[in-house]
């Protein structure tokens, strides 16, 4: 549906006319996203009216406050590779693109953390943070992603966040334009303190701001937001001199050798018992940044589908067994001595639990080769294999509990979708990846694939799915809390009423945070709570 | 291909942006990510590869129909395949060849750009895409004693092309690679008046009947006299020569060389001695038809499919995509290099990702401003990693950073490697 003359008009006076458009071509490139098939049965979710490019605050504010007025819905996007990232809950709406929003603000070196807009991406901040002897942390999703869409409005897990936490942990002060067109500064930013702190003296709403998995556009704009980054004892990726064999494709450049201050040892042992025992202590001991345990093949890393299947036969994929019982352990240090000591100290764990160094995991180029794709280097192979993957979780429990207990059982959930052939994964299932020193949760990959136009694969990625989401299913208490950014696949409302009654009525509440932010209903609201939410009504009792 | 048969790319574009970018591993400075000229130039997604398999799919499910901003879409695209390399590290989708196909829909059902007409109409009637004459084809050789193929037979046949040949700005390099051939002993000649366009461009366009009629008039007229081997200074043309007749079937029977390539091989057999120092720190523009889109067409004739109980897309045989990793790199820069005195830089985008000069894809006659933009955005990364002059070999290229210098203000010298070997030898 397209806005009204006058419409357009208000909205072109606040942003100007090369950066606002409502042609139907440009639509249909804003309305087919990854995921589509599964979450809405079609390539296409509905167009938006129009779409504007922001270049400010002020000008967001205004488009906010004519949407209260006139009733348009609205939502901001970065970089829109994610699920449901563009879709919108009701027609005659418009969709805020936040690409001339592009600037890194601050790297503040003393108080450790950088201060961003919302069109910056992890990759860039990444370098600019390395520069200057800081990491952010790698996104699963890959390169392209924003920092404040990981940060503050979607699931956001990394590889190192042993060390660096998971994206959501590390939001720091924010300006946030409320779906009513004010804007609240959270932490320090809302006393002119500066960005360092998310947790006052001003209000502290992170919780309330990102939630479980983010509002994904649910109530608001962040414009602004401080992040936390995270010593780093290496070069900056842009300057790192990546070596290709001659006739060899882009893809297959790879770096040399693990850099200086960092080592890379891949521990195995006799159990994945006594592989997460070995583990826990590690990571408790703050001996290392990252810990990847059952985490040795990274994707699909060949140069096409048909090199990776040819090696899938030639059965060089490596023991699964043996995979379970293995741990990718990187340790850093700002001086040799320290390298040295955290090294030691990791062998001494590994020797009491019974590990050793595997050699066909430990070849010094295949420790370089996984220092650059754990680090900093991945896309999304995956989603070469079949045309999409169903996206990582994270959640509270620990990365002990969830890859001795939860592990099988989602494995044996998932084997019948395997043995079928409807979907694919890994032998080894999930790899859960600790975080902050194993004090905290963890998250897991697992690469479920499955090809959206083949529809019996997709036919069993719906049943793969609602098996996760049934409160009296398998996964039980294990399934809302740790699938992050797969509830923004399944429908809304269903995920409310099947879980709001085990988790303290947070439906209930979801729906009071929203009327208090959003009373005009304008901020889109697909992935948060639908603003015709029939409640309790639909509610799934648990057994 | 039809552009239909591009469905499947089209429902597994998953948005990454890739396209938009060089590979993002190779990033070197923020300053130059960015890979596509339309998609950095432009402000839509619509402007990327992947907005273009969005609005294709939606155009083949009737959602959308052809309108002029669909048209702009499409044809503000230098066709250069950058999106290609980068959609190829992870996607393994086929953009560019999607996007050929999608424009010689357009083509085939009418739906043309009026700015391409004359040109169309030039090479319909003039064989070439200047809007000039036949008749004044040769001139840029007026003057210079060398062979006529046509009257009698040479070892080598030098194909100016069209941009050399009617632009007078260029001549004296289409006349120094003449020159330095014969000065290396080559017994070369020229078609004069009777060469013609090779119809790549117009095939660009997505006028592929006419790349078939020029390839098949090209394959008579060597033949008939008795072209042996081709070198041609025109990136473009080799290109065409080398790739796009291959591709449709139409390959010449006939050795095809970039003139880099030949001189080289003349400065290895020590024929061209490259002995003057030239003082100057450079940096070597690839050409994308020399470069990435110069690697050899990859005849694949057969079909996706899955393997039985398993959800992975293969292919029978197995596919080798083209990524851009066997086009003509090294050979210029091996020339640079042997010049005495000279100093040599390389820019952040390089070889299979270097950033187009802007002219390609029709662009510079269609949309000449943002032409200029993207030629003027190169000079920037010339002068960004300290260039006193930025190389190329491709009067395509030549003509459009000449234009966008003279646009902006911009002082860097803009040499063809042509006069490079020339004022060292």
């Amino acid at each position: 549906m397209k806005l009204t003359k006058d419409e357009y008009k208000a909205l072109e006076d606040i942003v100007g006319p090369e950066y606002i458009t409502q042609e139907p071509v440009i639509m249909e490139s804003y309305n087919q996203l990854w995921g589509n098939k599964l979450a809405f049965g079609d390539k296409r979710h509905n167009p938006p009216s129009a779409i504007l490019l922001p270049a400010n605050v002020e000008e967001i504010q205004a488009i906010v406050r004519y949407c209260n007025k006139t009733g348009i819905l609205f939502k901001a996007s970065a970089r829109a590779f994610e699920y449901v990232a563009t879709h919108m809950g009701r027609e005659r709406c418009i969709l805020l693109e936040l690409k001339r929003m592009n600037r890194i603000l601050e790297i503040d070196e003393k108080n450790m953390h950088a201060v961003v807009e919302p069109f910056v991406t992890v990759y860039q901040l990444m370098d600019a943070a390395n520069k200057v002897g800081f990491y952010v942390g790698k996104p699963g999703v890959g390169y392209s992603a924003a920092v404040i869409s990981l940060e503050c409005c979607h699931q956001g897990m990394t590889v190192s966040q042993l060390y660096t936490s998971s994206y959501g942990r590390g939001v720091l002060g924010c300006e946030w334009v409320l779906p009513t067109g004010e804007i609240l500064n959270l932490g320090t930013a809302g006393r002119e303190g500066g960005w360092f702190s998310g947790d006052g003296p001003g209000f502290s709403l992170r919780g309330i701001l990102r939630g479980r998995a983010g509002a994904n556009g649910g109530h608001g704009v962040i414009t602004k937001c401080a992040v936390k980054i995270y010593p780093w004892y290496a070069g900056a990726p842009t300057q790192c001199e990546l070596k290709r064999p001659p006739g060899e494709a882009l893809s297959a450049a790879y770096l040399e050798k693990v850099p200086d201050n960092y080592r890379v040892n891949i521990l195995t042992f006799p159990t994945t018992e006594k592989m997460m025992k070995a583990a826990t202590e590690i990571g408790q001991a703050e001996l290392a940044c990252i810990v990847a345990p059952a985490y040795i093949k990274t994707g699909f890393n060949e140069e096409g589908n048909d090199e990776e299947w040819a090696k899938i036969k030639s059965g060089k994929q490596g023991d699964p067994s043996k995979v379970v019982r293995s741990v990718q352990v990187f340790v850093n240090g700002h001086s040799a001595r320290e390298l040295e000591y955290r090294e030691k100290a990791v062998m001494t764990v590994m020797e009491k639990w019974e590990g050793y160094l595997d050699p066909e995991y430990n070849d010094p180029e295949i420790k370089a080769k996984m220092f650059m794709y754990q680090t900093w280097s991945t896309g999304v192979p995956g989603m070469r294999a079949t045309g999409d993957f169903m996206v990582s979780f994270q959640g509270a429990d620990g990365a002990t509990e969830m890859q001795l207990k939860f592990r099988p059982i989602e494995y044996e959930a998932f084997r019948p979708f395997i043995n079928r052939g409807d979907m694919i994964s890994p032998d080894v299932g999930m790899s859960y990846r600790p975080m902050e020193h194993f004090s905290l949760g963890c998250s897991g990959g697992i690469a479920t694939g499955y090809d959206p136009w083949d529809p019996t694969s997709l036919a069993a990625a719906r049943e793969y799915l609602d098996l996760i989401y049934d409160v009296n299913g398998p996964f039980r208490r294990f399934s809302y809390t740790n699938r992050g950014a797969m509830m923004q696949v399944e429908d809304i409302e269903h995920i409310h009423q099947r879980w709001g009654p085990v988790y303290d009525h947070a439906d209930v509440w979801l729906q009071k945070v929203k009327k208090m932010l959003d009373p005009n209903n304008v901020a889109d609201s697909t992935s948060y709570i639908p603003e015709k939410y029939s409640g309790e009504a639909g509610r799934t009792e648990t057994k | 291909m039809s552009w239909k048969d591009f469905e499947h790319d089209m429902q597994r574009c998953c948005r990454c942006s890739y396209c938009k970018y060089i590979p993002w591993r190779f990033i070197k400075d923020f300053d130059f990510m960015e890979g596509c000229p339309s998609a950095a130039r432009y402000n839509w997604h619509a402007y990327a590869a992947g907005g273009k398999f969005n609005i294709a799919y939606s155009l083949l499910h009737e959602k959308i129909e052809v309108d002029e901003t669909l048209l702009d879409i499409v044809y503000k695209c230098m066709m250069d395949g950058s999106c290609d390399i980068a959609c190829k590290m992870q996607n393994d989708l086929e953009p560019l060849q999607h996007m050929q196909e999608l424009r010689i829909k357009l083509v085939d059902d009418g739906h043309l750009v009026p700015q391409h007409q004359p040109f169309i109409r030039s090479l319909r009637n003039e064989d070439n895409m200047m809007l000039k004459p036949r008749s004044e084809r040769g001139g840029w050789a007026a003057g210079l004693d060398v062979k006529r193929v046509t009257k009698e037979k040479t070892e080598v046949l030098y194909h100016a092309g069209c941009r050399y040949s009617y632009d007078k700005e260029l001549w004296p390099i289409a006349q120094a690679g003449v020159t330095l051939l014969q000065q290396a002993g080559v017994d070369v000649g020229i078609m004069g008046e009777d060469e013609s366009c090779c119809g790549g461009r117009a095939y660009e366009l997505g006028y592929d009947g006419e790349l078939t009629k020029f390839a098949e008039h090209q394959a008579e007229a060597f033949k008939t006299a008795g072209v042996k081997v081709l070198v041609t200074p025109c990136s473009d043309c080799y290109g065409t020569y080398k790739v796009l007749y291959d591709k449709i079937g139409k390959k010449l029977g006939i050795e095809v060389y970039h003139i880099t390539q030949y001189l080289e091989k003349l400065i290895q057999e020590g024929k061209l001695q490259l002995k003057k120092s030239l003082p100057l720190k450079v940096t070597y523009h690839d050409p994308c038809h020399l470069g990435r889109l110069g690697e050899p067409w990859i005849h694949w004739n057969g079909k996706e499919y899955k393997p039985p109980g398993v959800q992975i897309w293969l292919h029978d045989p197995p596919k080798k995509y083209r990524r851009g990793t066997n086009g003509v790199y090294d050979t210029p820069r091996n020339i640079i290099k042997s010049i005495p005195g000279l100093g040599f830089v390389e820019m952040y985008r390089t070889r299979e990702y270097a950033w187009c000069c802007g002219a390609g894809g029709g662009v510079i006659d269609t949309y000449p401003d943002f032409a200029k933009w993207t030629g003027a955005e190169r000079l920037r990364e010339a002068r960004a990693v300290g260039a006193e002059a930025i190389v190329s070999a491709c009067p395509w290229c030549k003509r459009n950073f000449l234009d966008a210098a003279k646009q902006t203000g911009d002082k860097i010298e803009v040499l063809d490697i042509i006069e490079l070997v020339q004022k060292s030898i």
